[in-house]
């Protein structure tokens, strides 16, 4: 993914993970993967929006124009029953994935 | 989170929709810097940073959202339709009542008119099963009717010779003629229907065997091997399908062939019903031998007895190929001295097929297409008067906010949902329908074989489907009173529903029904009048309680009267001493060409003493050889004279009996018996022909057809003529089966290999012989029964939904003191306009369409005022029966209860 040094196909994840609690827009999505990882991995911010498209047309997202609470017009994305199915089995495959090489590196040190 | 509503965005709102987005994000993420304690400036430029290349990403998204917004369309337009359609399932099984009365009245037009047009599409639209139909035509010699040799004569084997070796126009011809064989087994002998073909048919066809080989030249050729070529059925039901038939040898009239090849399931070519009667072909050809030229035959001009049919070569059309082939035609007649004037005549194979039934099957398609129309308007009325009771419904969902667009969608998917309702259920109908139209018809209509529901017929459904569901969803949709969606909301459900311009909408649609219904009923009647009238004709014999059945002798060798003759007449004349002597039969006889039956003989005569006639073949008449007591057994009535009894032997003086038209014609004035006739039909083993005196007089009988007008007959004793088949007639004192058993036992006394075909009662062969007319005549009576039972349920309707929202002020006028009479006189007063205008119409419609019956109405009387006067008092008499009801309902409202309907 351009100007991103995340493992391919962790943003989509995130982005997921930033919707299941509701709606959300863009901007607020970027903000929840800074704040929440710590601002540990760097994306580029503008990287979110083709992720949000492809998502959306891979049926995960719906979107829809909106007012945020200050009034102002953006654009709101939202988790599909498709979108959630493939958070949780995402979110298994990446636990399962991270404890392994977790696992792996614990083992070499030893 | 507040929803606000966007138009959608065609291709320049999607740009947008992405650019605004991202404008979004990066003045956000530069009022969060802005808090962090940047200027505007820094702020907006390091969010411009952290976000990266702007116009690389938004030219990404754009491209992946154009995908996202085509698929999303196509999506939602889908799903769109799919809700349409559950909801118009829905909204119908909710009207269960009027959603079945619109599917079988649907059901009944539709598959009505699709039961009609697969037959018309098999008889008269399919290509023939045979390769380029389109250049396939028959070749006829046609003489001059002063001659009495009019219509489409066969070919001789001379003609057939000399087209086969000069006609460049042609790419191919072949000759044919019928010619049956019989087959003995374990049972009875079998007639197995055959014909006698040139090699050339099966390319001139362009057909292949399914097993083995088609005929050689060589084997066409005299003296060549017998062999023959057999039908697949025939295999299949002879042979148990099995493909070691072909080398196979088979006794085939006593004689043994060798069994070449089988031909492809279905080639049944000649087949009967597709060619002019008189050639006497079966329905069906189960068997071919080659057609062998003898010498004699390359020479002979004037026996006509072969049929041709011809491959036209690229690019000559039928007519120039004629006007070629009769130009060499006059110039060997001129060559030759021949006095005979004849013509080719060149008629395309599917013209020739279906030409004698085309007329008649398009006017039942035109009937039935009217009884369609009915059923339409019908259905439309239907619609209607729901619609109007759905006002309410539908302005609930405008206000709801469906636009005007989504509601006409909506109304057309329900009306295609139930038009496709109606087609399924129709053509399943119509399976069955059609399984009945062709056991009505069972030998006479061409191409039977052929008729079936193909793809054509299901689109032509389908289409009509989609039609009628868009027709009736525009006249529902035009009838929506738009404006006033939202004042129906304050009225009450049951009264939206009047409205001057749609009332008149369904008095016209009634007028319209009334007025077709008229149409086909008149015309129903005519032909109803003209098939009594037929069967009303004398034909000249009587039919009860006689049987009839074809027994032929094996014709091995070729015919050849000269040297099998003694043995046919010793057959025929013990088969009928014996079954003469049979307990329960009354008289035997037999016929060479039974009446009725399509097949005639004719030849030319002379009477002696009286100077030749102009034209040079004679005075026609048809002739007949007469075996056994034929016309006691035929009940045809003696005028004068005798009959034929043990004096007409073969040593005795030739003899011959004439029919009343005879002598009407030629011997006008004169005392007929005793007078002295020569006929060119006589077999010229006796040289010069006998002079036959005249012993008898018999009534005409009709031969052709019913409706054929009285010609010249003559008729000679089988022991004078030997011929090798004859039609027997059995009468008998009970019912006429109880003959066939001493017919069977009989004939396979007398000779194992001589078969007996076409069992049938006399009476069956003289209904048969008015299959046609019958046939057209109840398909009619049907088409204006159901017309007309639409048209009273269309009156019943309107007048019913009439009363039913003038039940107030009919109320209202009985609390002021009308009587029950004159609310009823009111309502039939309505009923009565509407069935008098739609009259008036049809009388003026059956006027402009009677030229297209008339062809088919036998006798004088298309256009008959009495039939006009009887159909249409007829239709004025039910109407009046279909307004009696609800008037009377109406005239039953209690003024309390409708003053407090609402």
């Amino acid at each position: 993914m351009a100007g991103s040094d995340l493992f391919t196909g962790t943003l989509e994840i995130l982005v997921l993970k930033a919707l299941s609690w509701g709606p959300r827009h863009g901007y607020a999505v970027g903000r929840w993967i800074r704040e929440s990882t710590g601002d540990a991995l760097v994306i580029q911010e503008g990287a979110l929006y083709p992720a949000l498209h492809r998502l959306e047309r891979k049926g995960h997202l719906a979107e829809e124009w909106g007012q945020t609470e200050t009034g102002r017009e953006a654009k709101f994305y939202s988790l599909t029953a498709a979108g959630r199915k493939q958070l949780a089995a995402e979110s298994r495959r990446w636990t399962a994935f991270a404890s392994a090489v977790t696992q792996a590196l614990a083992l070499s040190r030893a | 989170m507040k929803r606000v509503f966007r138009f959608s965005e065609g291709r320049d709102g999607a740009a947008r929709d992405v650019r605004s987005e991202i404008r979004f994000h990066l003045e956000m993420r530069a009022e969060e810097f802005v808090a962090q304690g940047m200027t505007p400036e820094e702020a907006r430029r390091a969010a411009a940073d952290a976000f990266g290349d702007v116009e690389a990403i938004e030219s990404e998204v754009r491209s992946l959202r154009s995908g996202n917004e085509r698929r999303r369309r196509l999506r939602d337009g889908l799903r769109g339709f799919g809700t349409d359609v559950a909801f118009a399932l829905r909204t119908l099984r909710k009207n269960p009542g009027f959603t079945l009365s619109a599917v079988a009245i649907l059901t009944l037009g539709l598959g009505a008119t699709t039961s009609v047009f697969t037959v018309v599409n098999g008889v008269l639209l399919r290509p023939l099963p045979y390769e380029r139909p389109e250049s396939l035509a028959m070749v006829w010699l046609q003489g001059s009717a002063a001659e009495g040799l009019a219509g489409n004569l066969p070919l001789s084997s001379g003609f057939y010779l000399d087209l086969k070796a000069q006609a460049r126009c042609l790419e191919g011809i072949a000759g044919f003629r019928s010619w049956s064989y019989s087959v003995a087994g374990d049972g009875p002998a079998e007639k197995v229907e055959g014909a006698r073909v040139t090699p050339s048919l099966f390319g001139v066809l362009g057909v292949r065997p399914y097993l083995g080989q088609t005929f050689t030249e060589a084997e066409a050729a005299p003296g060549g091997p017998r062999v023959a070529l057999i039908s697949w059925s025939y295999w299949r039901r002879r042979f148990g399908g099995a493909p070691s038939v072909v080398g196979q040898r088979v006794m085939l009239s006593g004689e043994p062939f060798t069994i070449v090849g089988v031909m492809p399931k279905g080639f049944a070519f000649p087949r009967g019903a597709e060619l002019p009667p008189g050639l006497n072909f079966a329905a069906r050809t189960d068997l071919w031998t080659p057609f062998v030229f003898s010498a004699a035959d390359t020479r002979d001009h004037g026996t006509l007895n072969m049929a041709a049919v011809a491959r036209l070569a690229p690019g000559v059309t039928a007519a120039a190929a004629e006007a070629e082939l009769t130009a060499q035609l006059h110039r060997w007649s001129e060559e030759n001295g021949s006095r005979q004037r004849l013509d080719y005549r060149l008629v395309s194979l599917q013209e020739q097929a279906g030409g004698p039934v085309r007329r008649s099957l398009l006017i039942l398609m035109g009937a039935v297409g009217l009884v369609l129309l009915i059923a339409c308007a019908n259905v439309t009325n239907l619609l209607l008067a729901r619609t109007a009771a759905r006002q309410r419904e539908l302005a609930v969902r405008a206000a709801l906010g469906a636009g005007r667009g989504r509601i006409a969608r909506q109304l057309a998917t329900e009306n295609i949902v139930l038009a496709l309702l109606g087609t399924g259920l129709g053509l399943a109908f119509s399976v069955g329908a059609v399984r009945a139209m062709l056991s009505l018809v069972p030998r006479s209509l061409p191409r039977v074989d052929d008729v079936s529901v193909d793809g054509r017929v299901i689109a032509l459904a389908l289409g009509a489907a989609v039609v009628l569901g868009l027709l009736f969803g525009i006249a529902t949709a035009y009838q929506v009173r738009w404006t006033q969606l939202a004042a129906s909301l304050h009225d009450a459900a049951g009264r939206a529903t009047g409205g001057l311009r749609r009332r008149l909408g369904r008095r016209f649609l009634v007028v319209l029904e009334i007025s077709l219904s008229l149409v086909l009923l008149i015309g129903a009647a005519e032909l109803t009048m003209s098939f009594l009238r037929l069967q009303r004709v004398e034909p000249g014999f009587s039919a009860e309680r006689a049987l009839v059945a074809d027994v032929q002798m094996p014709l091995a060798n070729g015919f050849d009267p000269a040297r099998d003759g003694p043995r046919w007449r010793a057959f025929f004349a013990q088969l009928l001493d014996r079954l003469n002597a049979a307990p329960g039969i009354v008289a035997a006889g037999g016929v060479s060409s039974m009446p009725l039956t399509g097949v005639e003989e004719g030849s030319g005569v002379r009477i002696v003493g009286r100077p030749a006639p102009t034209t040079s073949s004679g005075l026609r008449t048809q002739y007949f050889v007469t075996a056994g007591r034929y016309f006691e057994a035929m009940g045809i009535r003696l005028a004068a004279g005798r009959v034929f009894d043990g004096r007409d032997r073969s040593d005795g003086a030739p003899v011959v009996i004439v029919n009343r038209e005879f002598v009407r014609r030629y011997l006008p004035g004169a005392s007929p018996l005793g007078l002295q006739i020569v006929g060119n039909f006589e077999f010229f083993f006796s040289n010069p022909p006998p002079a036959r005196t005249i012993v008898g007089v018999v009534d005409d009988v009709r031969q052709a057809a019913r409706d054929a007008s009285p010609v010249p007959q003559v008729y000679v004793p089988e022991d004078q003529m030997p011929y090798p088949s004859q039609t027997l007639v059995l009468r008998t004192e009970g019912a006429a089966s109880i003959a066939l058993r001493p017919l069977q036992t009989e004939v396979k006394a007398l000779d194992p290999v001589a078969s007996v075909s076409n069992v049938r009662s006399l009476e069956e062969l003289l209904a048969s012989s008015l299959a046609r007319q019958r046939f057209s005549a109840t398909m009619l009576g049907l088409f204006a029964a159901a017309a007309m039972l639409l048209s009273m349920v269309g009156l019943y309707g309107v007048i019913a939904l009439h009363v039913g929202q003038r039940r107030r002020e009919i109320g209202v006028r009985m609390a002021l003191g009308a009587r029950a009479g004159d609310v009823l006189r009111l309502v039939l007063d309505e009923g009565m306009r509407i069935t008098a205008v739609g009259l008036v119409v049809g009388v003026a419609g059956a006027l402009a369409t009677g030229q297209v019956l008339r062809s088919l109405v036998y006798g004088s009387t298309a256009g008959d005022p009495a039939v006009f006067a009887a159909s249409a008092l007829g239709i004025g008499l039910v109407s009046l029966a279909a307004t009696y009801l609800p008037a009377r309902r109406a005239a039953r409202v209690d003024p309390t209860v409708s003053l407090r309907a609402d």
